[in-house]
């Protein structure tokens, strides 16, 4: 083996020697910097069709429902009920952003974890020296930093439509009644209303009040037939009063449900509700992403877990999976669902703790939520260090 | 040789080797497969250095051994005089790689890229991205879209991103692909600019003419072994070589040098009379065979050395020249 020379003095180089920077540079740590966050920001912000996609669900969806309702609300009042309210609130956060937060943050998360491999840039980010976990470590951040503002950009439109265009009177079973009533206020409006609340509230006791309803003899709840077909006579206003204390007695939990608009807590315990689904679902794609060095499958397979697997699982009755049931992610966080909204995956929830889903304490459904970001997120980065680029 | 090296990189304190890239008894299988077969390879400092070898040689594999994206089964090595993987990162911070195709981020521009790319970095990086796109000679087109650029293009993008760390060493392999003429005329003068700022370049390639024309030592290696390495002039002048004669009557020049102990070399075609010489044969061999012509009688016009190209060595040592397909 012999030494070649290199004949003269080198020329100067083009740029200042790297080795003067050296002594600042940390690229072995596992903490990523800010400027590797911030371009990967920049990285994922850029994919067009993605953040397209992204925008529309987290946003453009409950922003052109609301916009419908509103416009048919204004041209026809009578037939079109409010844009917004209490209802309308709790069913679009329920419904629609819990789930389809899930599944866009679950798409950007597989993303952010599969394209640099699948383009290339693996290597070359590699190549850099900087610690293999850093590079994983900084699409956490620059993810949520997208996710989590468009949940909340949608959100906020939700709140903002439902609280300016709720109804101004609360319809509860039919009847028109004031919001935000104490229980024995209540009571006292029941009393002052016998026949709307006898004739339209639900009960379930004893009737002794009779008086006529206003779909005519037999056919509405109130009515009493006595023997023999013979239509009772009305009952005294004492009587009906009392009777229209009772029922709305045993309506109150429901009644104290309906809102004209959500209230403030309700609203900031939501938000913070899909926010927490959001960040689990990146979490969650992005190690799966990572794990698996691809983006299709794990979308796929998230989306049936979150569409068909958890509905079916969270109320399915399976005496030896009970526990596998309980560590589905999306039943526990809907254990963590704020009180007033329905249940999101079946079920009565609001009044009525778990519904029909598969009962589960608070305490494990925390473990459970914390057990898949914490398994996922390792598994990804231990992937992440252990591939070849 | 070997003993010395390990001496010197011992005594030597971490960076400071005299080598730029060392390996002992490195070693990579794929399964049953030996990609890398035991290599011992020593770069010079400083030096456009040619890794040459067949397609499936185990170039490629090589490089990602020594640059970390897949690991090593045996042996050691050092880049830049850090121990490896021990302190990789401290040697990487000081390099620039291609390794296959460039492929970037195409819905990013060349800009972009190499800012992602920067930031993984030191702080200094992103400074350099800039000068580098000048360097590469696509600074006009650094706001296009990746995905517009032709292959020539991502290669040069390549470079620059490995001139983002400023680097000490640069590994590039096959950075001639997808280059036009001109483009290839370029980038082998970006290449010995490089060298020429105390850079060292190792170059993978199976273009045998422009490792010739760019470096100044190479290694060969065939079926995941170095089997030579080291200056190519020192390596050709280690190989046979032939003495054309082009003169008057060469049947009877062939008749006359026949009896002589170049005679078993002698082969008379239509351009001449040629005789074949062993390797380190003396000049003085040749002017002894233009006085045995003179005096027999045969009129010689001219006499000419031809040494083997890099290629036709290349295809002596490697074990590819008349292998079944």
């Amino acid at each position: 083996m012999t030494t070649p020379t290199v004949t003269g003095a080198p020329s100067p180089r083009f740029l200042p020697a790297a080795s003067d920077g050296m002594a600042h540079d940390h690229r072995g740590s596992w903490l990523p910097n800010g400027a590797m966050i911030a371009t990967r920001i920049m990285e994922l912000r850029k994919r067009r069709g993605l953040m397209i996609a992204l925008v529309f669900v987290t946003i453009g969806i409950p922003t052109v429902f609301l916009t419908v309702r509103l416009l048919a609300h204004a041209f026809a009042p009578h037939s079109y009920g409010s844009a917004g309210g209490y209802d309308i609130f709790s069913s679009l956060v329920a419904g629609v952003m819990f789930i389809f937060g899930f599944i866009v943050a679950a798409t950007l998360g597989c993303t952010a974890g599969s394209v640099d491999l699948t383009e290339g840039m693996f290597r070359h980010l590699v190549v850099t020296g900087r610690s293999r976990l850093a590079l994983y470590l900084a699409r956490i951040p620059a993810g949520l930093a997208i996710i989590v503002p468009l949940v909340a950009v949608g959100f906020t439109v939700v709140c903002a439509v439902c609280v300016f265009a709720a109804p101004t009177q609360l319809n509860y079973e039919g009847v028109t009644v004031p919001p935000g009533l104490s229980h024995s206020a209540f009571e006292a409006w029941a009393g002052d209303h016998a026949d709307k609340v006898i004739c339209n509230f639900n009960y379930n006791g004893p009737m002794t009040a009779n008086v006529r309803c206003g779909n005519g003899p037999g056919g509405g709840p109130g009515i009493q037939v006595g023997p023999g077909g013979v239509v009772p006579q009305p009952t005294s206003p004492a009587t009906n009063r009392a009777q229209a204390i009772t029922i709305a007695d045993q309506n109150y939990v429901d009644y104290s449900g309906h809102f004209l608009s959500p209230s403030i807590s309700l609203m900031v315990n939501a938000g913070l509700w899909i926010e927490l689904y959001a960040v689990i679902g990146f979490l969650v794609g992005l190690g799966l992403a990572s794990l698996m060095g691809q983006r299709t499958v794990p979308v796929i397979l998230l989306i049936v877990l979150e569409i068909v697997l958890t509905p079916l699982l969270s109320q399915a009755n399976i005496p030896h999976l009970v526990n596998l049931q309980r560590g589905l992610v999306g039943l526990a966080t809907s254990h963590l669902e704020p009180g007033g909204l329905p249940s999101v995956f079946g079920g009565m929830h609001n009044g009525q703790a778990g519904g029909g889903l598969v009962t589960e304490s608070t305490t494990v459904a925390v473990c459970v939520i914390v057990a898949w970001i914490v398994v996922w997120t390792t598994l990804g980065a231990w992937r992440m260090v252990t591939r070849d680029a | 040789m070997v003993a010395t090296t390990i001496e010197e990189v011992t005594s030597s304190r971490d960076g400071e080797s005299p080598w730029a890239v060392e390996t002992h008894g490195l070693t990579k299988r794929f399964n049953d497969n030996v990609a890398v077969d035991e290599v011992e390879l020593l770069v010079p400092r400083g030096c456009a250095f040619g890794y040459l070898g067949p397609n499936g040689a185990g170039k490629t594999t090589l490089i990602r051994v020594l640059l970390g994206l897949t690991h090593a089964d045996a042996g050691t090595m050092s880049l830049l005089g850090y121990p490896v993987p021990h302190r990789r990162d401290r040697a990487l911070a000081r390099m620039g790689a291609i390794v296959d195709e460039p492929r970037f981020h195409g819905h990013l521009t060349g800009r972009q890229n190499l800012s992602l790319l920067a930031a993984a970095r030191e702080p200094a990086a992103r400074t350099r991205i800039e000068a580098s796109l000048d360097r590469v000679g696509i600074a006009h087109r650094a706001d296009d879209k990746v995905s517009k650029y032709s292959m020539g293009m991502r290669q040069r993008l390549g470079v620059a991103a490995c001139l983002l760390g400023d680097p000490d060493l640069l590994i590039l392999d096959e950075p001639m692909n997808g280059l036009d003429p001109a483009g290839m005329l370029d980038m082998r003068e970006m290449i010995l600019s490089l060298v020429a700022e105390g850079r060292t370049v190792v170059l993978s390639s199976h273009l045998l003419d422009e490792v010739e024309r760019t470096c100044d030592a190479v290694a060969i290696v065939d079926h995941g072994k170095v089997i030579r390495q080291g200056a190519i002039s020192e390596l050709l002048a280690g190989s046979a070589f032939e003495l054309q004669i082009d003169c008057s009557t060469p049947d009877q020049a062939g008749f006359l040098l026949a009896g002589t102990e170049w005679g078993s070399g002698i082969n008379v075609g239509p351009d001449g009379l040629r005789i074949g010489l062993v390797p380190g044969t003396d000049r003085k061999v040749v002017a002894e065979i233009n006085r045995l012509l003179v005096e027999g009688g045969v009129s010689v016009y001219r006499l000419q050395e031809i040494h083997a190209s890099l290629e036709s060595w290349f295809l002596e040592v490697t074990t590819r020249l008349g292998a079944p397909q």
